[in-house]
């Protein structure tokens, strides 16, 4: 059956056929339920339309990396963890990239079931929000403001309650 | 395998990707399908002039520039809400609130989840923002939790009135908001069909009907903690039995009025209960306690401290050979119509008990004790404070098969000696020790506790794992034994010496910490307790003192201040209480597992 060695085809959106360590390609949940749903041995290539081949390049290098992890438990998703924006070393440097990549990292890990991914990319875009004002967020992320300043004066108020805890 | 199962799961997944997504350019196609399938659709009608593919086209071109210059804005809603989630922060919420309508729409769900009631400007300005009219958002519908216990007795009804509208609350928590009453109450649960949990802790003016609206409304009620509320009687809580079927955690500690009837219904009623508290419910007979566990089969705690008229029955009535394979923690503290044959029959029917409370039940010997050797390596708490019938061969023998005990009390047992202490001092786990008033134990005992354990088969020693030490009233302990101990305890952070008259000595109190203010002018003579940075301080300056005066540390000197320290009249109380099982409580309502060690 399956071994460590074992490889796998994916065909990406722009058409780029990549060949993967199939241990490494299943850390996405998305390729392992479809490849234990195939059985046997996976000779066709599979198509991932949703991502382009650069950022599935970037993808499988972070799932190479985390391949020896110890697969997530649902009770992961607890608020501790939720909350703490605590990134290890490697990660950190891993998200060093200009935005387009990192939300398309993000939406790739969604798509594909990469909790542990989703998990790194959604704390590293918390760590460029915290401690920022709305201007600030808003020249960070080129964000249009398109409050009236009457509605932002309205939500400033009904919201003045909140404060660091 | 088949080349059509592939395509098959392939397409299912990205058809869900970009229904779930609320990002416009990769939900595109799909929207424009359903745009030109139906051609006499109102978007036709708004502008003839422009056809309907040059509109989607400059939308489409709209959404991609957008996404070019501002790539956050390809996430969709979900993705925004899992990376706000991660903040924490209210203040950085409210900012993000304030950054964009989009941001507001993602951000403003997770900021009224539990907004902060926990200060009077805060819980005004949040109670404004629910009356305004409109408000920019529906406030009231996103409130799912509402504490306002830090606030106490400020909380009127008045102060509840504007949050009768927040019909999602799922917790509510209204600990000791002594003022409230029915009328600001019920408004609040009436129409509420989310509730999970509702503490009134020590709202002493609410009555049945608030219990009936929760019975009437509460259909998911799963914890309600009633500790307290003296005016709520048997119906009222039949009716939230019978209604509220799914409650799990119920406290009704201190409710002297319920009787039987009460707990019969819920044992009845409600097979999901985890956990229930019934201290000094002192109405309760053996035939809801055997009903509580016959018929609870997932109930894994069971407090009944002070319900004095429980006897043997409740629990030598319980079918025979059923076993409860969930309960960890019984709490019997002062039933003192309980013998041995109680505890045998527990033991046998609880095999996996892991907190056993039986202090002042005053009629038990070592029969009870060699009974709870039974439980083996399951027991890791065991209250025996004034169970002055016991002596050292039940309690060697329990520690013997027993060791996994971390917390063991064994206050007032005035017939143990160091045989039972030296025992004791072998537990490899042991963190806290209560020896109140065993009058007989010397530094012999002390010097055990001290000394360091070995642990695993490696033969390596590991210091002690003691942190807390209650020696109050052992009188016979010296100066010595006590130094010992805390250089080698490095974990110590509480150690209680109250009485001891080797101790009461005003250049070592000076590191004691203030007796509590209801103490009178006696107590506080002989109050003597160093705890956390206390502890550290006394342990340096006995140090030092050794190194000025010679005495090494460990060994043993005889200081002869125990002269007609026994005589001190003593309340035993008060350095008891500081050893109550205060630190077991849960947070009401929290699936916690604060007693499961390791």
């Amino acid at each position: 059956m399956a071994t460590d060695t074992q490889t796998i085809r994916l065909t990406t959106s722009d058409n780029v056929e990549m060949t993967v360590e199939r241990a490494v390609a299943e850390r996405s949940i998305l390729i392992k339920n479809l490849l234990e749903d195939l059985g046997g041995e996976q000779t066709e290539s599979i198509p991932v339309p949703n991502v382009a081949e650069p950022v599935m390049k970037k993808v499988i290098e972070w799932c190479e990396h985390h391949k020896k992890d110890p697969p997530t438990t649902q009770d992961d998703d607890s608020d501790s963890r939720k909350k703490s924006t605590d990134i290890d070393e490697w990660d950190q440097k891993f998200m060093q990239v200009d935005q387009e990549m990192l939300f398309e990292i993000i939406l790739a890990a969604n798509y594909l079931d990469i909790k542990a991914l989703l998990d790194v990319g959604c704390k590293t875009v918390a760590n460029m929000i915290k401690g920022k004002s709305p201007d600030e967020i808003r020249k960070t992320f080129n964000i249009q403001n398109d409050f009236t300043p009457e509605e932002e004066d309205q939500i400033r108020r009904e919201n003045e309650w909140a404060e660091d805890r | 395998m088949s080349r059509s199962r592939s395509r098959h799961r392939q397409s299912s997944g990205s058809n869900s990707d970009s229904s779930a997504s609320t990002s416009p350019e990769r939900g595109a196609d799909d929207d424009n399908d359903s745009f030109i399938s139906q051609p006499n659709d109102s978007v036709s009608s708004l502008d003839a002039s422009i056809s309907e593919e040059e509109m989607l086209d400059s939308v489409a071109r709209e959404i991609a520039e957008r996404n070019r210059v501002s790539p956050i804005s390809r996430l969709p809603a979900e993705l925004m809400i899992a990376i706000f989630a991660r903040l924490g922060s209210p203040a950085d919420l409210k900012t993000c609130m304030l950054v964009s309508k989009d941001w507001a729409r993602n951000s403003v769900g997770l900021l009224w989840h539990r907004p902060q009631t926990n200060k009077w400007p805060n819980l005004q300005s949040v109670a404004r923002a629910i009356r305004t009219q409109p408000g920019y958002f529906d406030y009231h519908r996103l409130v799912k939790r509402l504490n306002m216990s830090s606030l106490g007795a400020e909380v009127s009804d008045g102060t509840l009135y504007p949050f009768s509208d927040c019909k999602r609350i799922e917790r509510l928590t209204l600990t000791n908001c002594t003022k409230v009453t029915d009328t600001g109450l019920i408004p609040l649960l009436e129409g509420n069909r989310s509730l999970l949990a509702l503490d009134v802790t020590g709202l002493e003016s609410i009555t049945d009907k608030t219990m009936l609206a929760v019975a009437r409304n509460s259909v998911r009620l799963q914890g309600l903690n009633i500790t307290n509320c003296k005016k709520i009687t048997d119906p009222s809580l039949e009716e939230v039995a019978k209604n509220c079927k799914y409650v799990k955690r119920l406290k009704f500690n201190g409710c002297h009025q319920l009787t039987d009837k009460a707990v019969m219904a819920f044992a009845l009623n409600c097979h999901q209960i985890l956990e229930i508290d019934l201290h000094d419910c002192r109405l309760l007979e053996d035939e809801s306690v055997t009903a509580l566990l016959s018929e609870g089969r997932q109930l894994r705690e069971l407090r009944l401290a002070h319900c004095l008229r429980i006897t043997d029955q409740a629990f030598l009535n319980l079918p025979h050979d059923t076993i409860y394979e969930s309960l960890r923690i019984l709490d019997l503290t002062d039933c003192g119509e309980l013998y041995d044959a109680s505890v045998q029959k527990i033991v046998q029917a609880a095999p996996r008990l892991r907190n056993l409370v039986l202090a002042k039940c005053r009629n038990l010997t070592d029969r009870a004790v060699i009974a709870i050797t039974r439980l083996g390596k399951n027991l890791h708490f065991i209250h025996l404070g004034h169970c002055a019938r016991l002596t050292d061969a039940g309690v060697v023998q329990l520690v013997k098969l027993c060791n996994r005990i971390r917390y063991i009390d064994l206050a007032c047992c005035t017939n143990l000696t160091d045989n039972s202490i030296q025992q004791l001092a072998t537990l490899p786990k042991l963190k806290r020790i209560g020896l109140v008033k065993c009058t007989n134990i010397t530094d012999r005992s002390i010097l055990a506790l001290a000394k360091p354990k070995q642990a695993g088969q490696n033969g390596q020693m590991s210091p002690s794992s003691l942190e807390r030490v209650h020696l109050s009233y052992c009188t016979l302990l010296t100066l010595a034994g006590i130094h010992a101990l805390l250089n080698n305890c490095p974990r110590l952070t509480h150690l209680s010496l109250t009485g001891v008259q080797a101790f009461l000595r005003e250049d070592l109190l000076v590191y004691c910490r203030d007796a509590p203010p209801e103490f009178n002018d006696h107590q506080r003579d002989v109050f003597c307790v160093f705890s956390g940075g206390g502890v550290d301080r006394l342990r340096k300056y006995l140090n030092s003192d050794a190194e000025r005066t010679g005495f090494q540390d460990g060994t043993m000197f005889n200081e002869g201040t125990d002269d007609g320290a026994e005589d001190i009249v003593v309340d035993v109380n008060s350095g008891v209480v500081a050893m109550n099982i205060d630190e077991m409580e849960d947070e009401f309502g929290e699936d916690s597992e604060v007693m499961a060690v390791d």
